[in-house]
């Protein structure tokens, strides 16, 4: 092909996508100024000595081995890996399990529906207000009043160390599991009736119907949602940050409330807050790599 | 009575004399037909607040209209926050006027977050009438100024009178048995535990609520001068010092306050000052540490009646009777014009805040006073920051014809103040609110582990805060 000929050939690839960039364009822009740049921007901001938002001085990783030097960031780095770790305990299979049991009723599914899904409905903020009632320390906290009833003595929850991850990830888990549970209903919605029927002819119980046919279906599905989960939960903060402030003595203390205090709590040090967020992006990427890498290795498999 | 009045000359201890003509001017004179400048009015009332708030503001606006007919009022609710501020200031929509706490204009200074106005205030004659101490939080080191003192308050106790008589801790007068000392406030607070099954103090140990509070307890033990828990040392380094023998045994009063007396509220980790003035006024805590800025807290927001309230002195130490004073403070945008300033000094005169008087200020203050005394708060004298003492006793006759509590239940607080039976003292001075989490986070650890180890915490505490001073201000 001639030069001319393949400059009037791109010419005219580009005019016939014109229409598809144009309307792409409010996107990019949108990207551009409210994901990219800010991203670009927290980035180069964690390589400088910064007074409120202004750089000062470029100071290469400084910002990084300050942060990471300190007890409060190894502390948050493992609060945030605990709160994963139960989440996935404790939040993981109970949406699967509440989209199988609603997936088998046969009336009111709607009803079930609507409330597994009505606690994320509601404002996040009045959710953690509503459960600090629950479990205050005082006698007129909601559980210590139901324990009385059995002799129990009142207990402060959410001062105890061990308790308040659990706690949070309880409280996080009641509000978000229905909206996960009608994602995987979708799912199973999409089996097709045959399996079922064969499996029924075939004489395969209830058990048998989950293993072989309903949780093969869902498997991709649900590696999808632990890896969302996972990003989720590792950026938790407004949870921690109402109900327990981060303590005690930060033992509920997150990586992205660690990046809001350098930022907001006192010091205005943006340099340092953006090197936390720098390092929580970079191990997102790495677990979403990961997991990436494992799903593609299955794909080849299937 | 009369020691109120002396409370206001002296108060602080801060204050240099020295004379200001306390001026009557008619208020709807025209003052300045050219001014033209358009000024935004944080902390405006919102539209869910009382009536009579809401109409006090509207009067001011009229009169500002009146006075300097070509400057253009824009009312905002913006409320401060550090975190909110920031962004605010740097995109310019920060409003022309707001109200940080004392804790943060050196932070807004050095960061050139807010404006200068020191050439409006000498327009006013006004420069030299604030305390030393108050120009020292709200000027750079060139003796610029860029702020000015709403009001100031001095730390104390707040008590819950129901919860003392149902102890058992009245006199016959019907006064509070209340505790003079440390040990007292434990004991005391034990009886009320036992009496009531009620905490005998809230302590809130939150985010930096919990390290604030503590300081004032290590000053009481002897944190102060060579015990400082912050001071620079000749290399004019600053040093924390968090495990002086004082510091240890403070902390180990904390942590006696838990496991010894057991009299604190049981989520001391998660109640913000908030949370504190809710626990008693709904008759959940007997004792709470603050100030006299928030007597409404407890009564007013939370239905305390004020008969059941009562303000106390701190309660001294083992190596001292220290108590926190700080305040609220007016600052300024940073991109302010000259005009723009000059106007909000005159509104800061409308509203009372600069130490003049006319009949517009006197029956804004009439006003303000009877709207408290309306909503069930205590009408108390305020601690003025101004060094006037016409201006202050003029003060002082209007809170006496709305005054709508008994000042027995009060007396000794101001008289601690005024007859200097308590040393007031300033917050750390520098980076206090870093210094506050760093504190807080080794409260909580006391309060919430029965074993904790006091030198580990603090040396924790220590080496994290010093490690910040070094980045931030000693330049290693």
């Amino acid at each position: 092909m001639s030069k001319p000929e393949a400059l009037l050939r791109s010419h005219a690839k580009i005019k016939g996508n014109i229409q598809s960039w144009l309307i792409m364009l409010p996107g990019l822009l949108l990207m551009t100024s409210f994901v990219w740049e800010p991203l670009f921007e927290s980035i180069r901001m964690s390589l400088y000595k910064t007074r409120n938002v202004e750089l000062v001085k470029f100071i290469g990783f400084s910002n990084f081995i300050s942060v990471t030097g300190k007890d409060d960031f190894l502390q948050a780095l493992a609060n945030t890996f605990s709160y994963t770790f139960w989440s996935l305990l404790i939040g993981f299979a109970l949406p699967v399990i509440l989209a199988m049991l609603i997936g088998e009723t046969t009336r009111g599914k709607s009803l079930f529906r609507t409330a597994v899904y009505l606690p994320n409905m509601l404002p996040g903020l009045a959710v953690i207000i509503l459960w600090s009632a629950f479990f205050s320390g005082e006698k007129s906290g909601v559980l210590n009043i139901l324990l009385s009833r059995l002799g129990v003595s009142a207990q402060s929850y959410l001062t105890r160390a061990d308790w308040v991850i659990p706690i949070i990830i309880l409280i996080a888990t009641w509000k978000g599991a229905g909206a996960t549970a009608l994602i995987y209903m979708a799912g199973m919605a999409s089996i097709s009736p045959e399996l079922y029927e064969a499996a029924a002819i075939d004489g395969a119980t209830v058990w048998h119907r989950i293993i072989h046919i309903l949780l093969p279906a869902i498997r991709k599905l649900a590696g999808t949602l632990l890896i969302l989960q996972i990003i989720s939960v590792f950026q938790i903060m407004y949870e921690p940050m109402v109900l327990t402030k981060g303590g005690p003595d930060n033992a509920s203390l997150s990586l992205m409330q660690l990046m809001w205090q350098y930022a907001f709590g006192g010091s205005m040090n943006y340099g340092k807050a953006s090197a936390v967020a720098v390092i929580v992006t970079l191990i997102l990427l790495v677990m979403t790599a990961i997991y990436s890498y494992f799903n593609r290795k299955e794909s080849d498999w299937d | 009575m009369s020691k109120l009045f002396k409370l206001v000359s002296l108060l602080l201890a801060l204050c240099m004399l020295s004379g200001i003509p306390v001026c009557f001017a008619e208020s709807d004179e025209v003052i300045d037909a050219n001014l033209t400048c358009t000024i935004t009015l944080g902390n405006w009332p919102a539209d869910t607040a009382p009536d009579a708030e809401k109409a006090l503001f509207e009067g001011y606006k009229a009169t500002m209209a009146k006075q300097y007919p070509n400057v253009t009022l824009v009312p905002d609710y913006y409320s401060y926050t550090l975190s909110n501020y920031v962004p605010m200031a740097k995109g310019g929509t920060a409003p022309s006027i707001f109200q940080p706490p004392f804790t943060d204009p050196q932070l807004l200074i050095s960061q050139h977050l807010v404006g200068d106005v020191t050439d409006a205030l000498e327009q006013f004659g006004v420069l030299d009438q604030f305390s030393p101490s108050y120009v020292e939080m709200l000027a750079d080191e060139n003796g610029r100024i860029f702020g000015l003192p709403r009001d100031g308050y001095v730390l104390g106790m707040h008590i819950n009178l129901a919860l003392f008589r149902e102890a058992g801790l009245m006199t016959e007068d019907g006064l509070p048995k209340y505790p003079k000392t440390l040990q007292e406030l434990a004991e005391y607070g034990q009886i009320i535990r036992e009496k009531t099954g009620k905490a005998g103090l809230v302590f809130p140990a939150s985010e930096t609520y919990g390290g604030w509070l503590f300081t004032n307890i290590a000053w009481n033990f002897g944190c102060v001068g060579e015990s400082a828990l912050e001071y620079q040392d000749e290399d004019g380094r600053w040093v924390c010092n968090f495990t002086s023998p004082e510091c240890i045994a403070a902390m180990e009063y904390m942590r006696d306050l838990r496991w010894k007396y057991d009299i604190l509220n049981a989520d001391a980790t998660t109640t913000d000052w908030a949370g504190a003035h809710s626990l008693l006024g709904t008759g959940e805590a007997a004792m709470n540490f603050a100030a006299d800025d928030s007597v409404d807290q407890p009564t007013a927001n939370k239905g305390l009646p004020v008969e059941d309230f009562a303000l106390i002195p701190f309660p001294a130490g083992p190596a001292g009777r220290y108590a926190l004073a700080g305040g609220t403070c007016y600052m300024f945008a940073p991109d302010i014009s000259k005009d723009q300033a000059v106007a909000l000094m005159a509104y800061l005169k409308i509203i009372g805040k600069l130490p003049f008087l006319d009949d517009a200020i006197v029956a804004g203050m009439r006003a303000d006073y009877a709207a408290k005394r309306d909503r069930g708060a205590p009408v108390i004298p305020a601690i003025s920051a101004w060094n006037d003492e016409a201006y202050n006793a003029a003060k002082q006759a209007i809170v006496d014809e709305f005054c709508n509590v008994d000042m027995r239940l009060y007396a000794d607080f101001f008289d601690s103040i005024s007859e200097g039976t308590i040393t007031l003292k300033s917050e750390e001075p520098v980076f206090a609110q870093q210094l506050y989490r760093e504190l807080t986070a080794a409260v909580q650890r006391m309060i919430t582990r029965e074993g904790a180890d006091v030198v580990k915490a603090l040396k924790k505490a220590e080496e994290s805060f010093q490690e910040y001073l070094d980045d931030e201000i000693n330049d290693i």
